[in-house]
């Protein structure tokens, strides 16, 4: 009893001090959803720091696609993704980002991982629309000095 | 010679009505009710709350349904089958559409009225019709080619298409 206990506890402690890739790619993606959401009554200091801190997620050369209804085009480099967050908090009152299901493929040598990601975003408009939108993407990412960042994002069609 | 039978003091109405007569007797049938509602909820009766209006009148936001992950068993999948479309990352969303062109067909909208292989399909599902234009669309041997009732929104917005059978996962039941 006590030997299956202390497994147990050996278990527990290894997978907590080293998590697999997958686990901390899906916790950093959800984290990465938590910073990109925010709600009408943050103040501009909260903003402002969540903004900044959106950036660590990237590669500093990283390319996001849009191809769906309205928005087809593409974003090239961390300060655009910034200067869009940035936009995004003008226009919207609200917005509220989820990844309900992350399936994460590793690379052989575990530096990179392509990602399928299904995206919900429930949106308030400054003009007090509201909207939901469920997206498909595909996301690779790179491993950089242990910490893993969004390389490349592009949305998918799931039918075609 | 006579025996008796020794029996514990009969439990008090509030025992008998939380956890029975027989605690341990209970404790079975909950962890059965369990395990039989974790299978059959799971991988049979999957409970779904339709989000969005691409299915009016037939599905209403907010309804709760369940999708028959058993139908298609024994069988393909039907035209007129509304069917739970499961994503590519996983199953936590799905798309919940009905099935209009099958494997081989072609698919098209001329003036909102939908051809298959260059004929009207009668819908009577459809109360909200459209004025679509879409060039025929040659679904594949492994394909399903679905879309929503509701066609009161314009093309682009509805989100249609050719899905693979494998990510169908079953029948609304209801």
């Amino acid at each position: 009893m006590l030997l299956a206990a202390l497994a147990a506890v050996g278990f527990w402690a290894w997978r907590t001090l080293y998590p697999n890739p997958e686990r901390i790619i899906k916790k950093r993606l959800a984290e990465m959803a938590q910073t990109a959401s925010f709600s009408s009554n943050q103040g501009l200091a909260a903003q402002a720091w969540a903004a900044s801190s959106l950036a660590e997620y990237f590669a500093l050369d990283v390319e996001i696609t849009l191809n769906v209804p309205g928005a087809q085009r593409t974003f090239s480099g961390r300060d655009e993704v910034m200067q869009v967050a940035v936009t995004a908090r003008r226009i919207c009152r609200s917005l509220s980002i989820r990844f309900p299901d992350i399936k994460v493929t590793l690379s052989p040598d575990k530096t990179s991982a392509e990602v399928s990601v299904t995206g919900e975003a429930d949106v308030t408009y400054a003009s007090g629309g509201k909207e939901f939108h469920l997206q498909e993407l595909r996301l690779r990412l790179i491993k950089v000095e242990r910490e893993w960042l969004i390389k490349q994002v592009e949305t998918v069609k799931t039918l075609s | 010679m006579a025996t008796s039978i020794e029996e514990g003091p009969e439990p008090g109405w509030a025992q008998r009505v939380l956890i029975g007569r027989n605690p341990k007797r209970t404790l079975v049938r909950m962890v059965l009710l369990v395990i039989v509602s974790l299978i059959l909820f799971r991988y049979v009766l999957l409970p779904v709350r339709v989000d969005g209006a691409s299915m009016l009148p037939t599905y209403k936001e907010n309804g709760v349904n369940l999708v028959n992950r058993l139908a298609y068993l024994f069988h393909e999948p039907q035209r007129g089958d509304v069917v739970a479309v499961r994503l590519l990352a996983g199953a936590h969303r799905m798309y919940l559409k009905r099935i209009v062109g099958l494997p081989g067909d072609t698919v098209a909208f001329r003036r909102g009225q939908l051809l298959i292989n260059g004929l009207p399909l009668a819908e009577p599902y459809v109360k909200f019709p459209c004025d679509w234009n879409q060039n025929p669309v040659q679904v594949g041997p492994d394909q399903y080619y679905l879309v929503g009732d509701n066609r009161d929104n314009p093309w682009e917005g509805h989100e249609q298409g050719r899905a693979p059978r494998a990510l169908i996962l079953g029948k609304v039941l209801l």
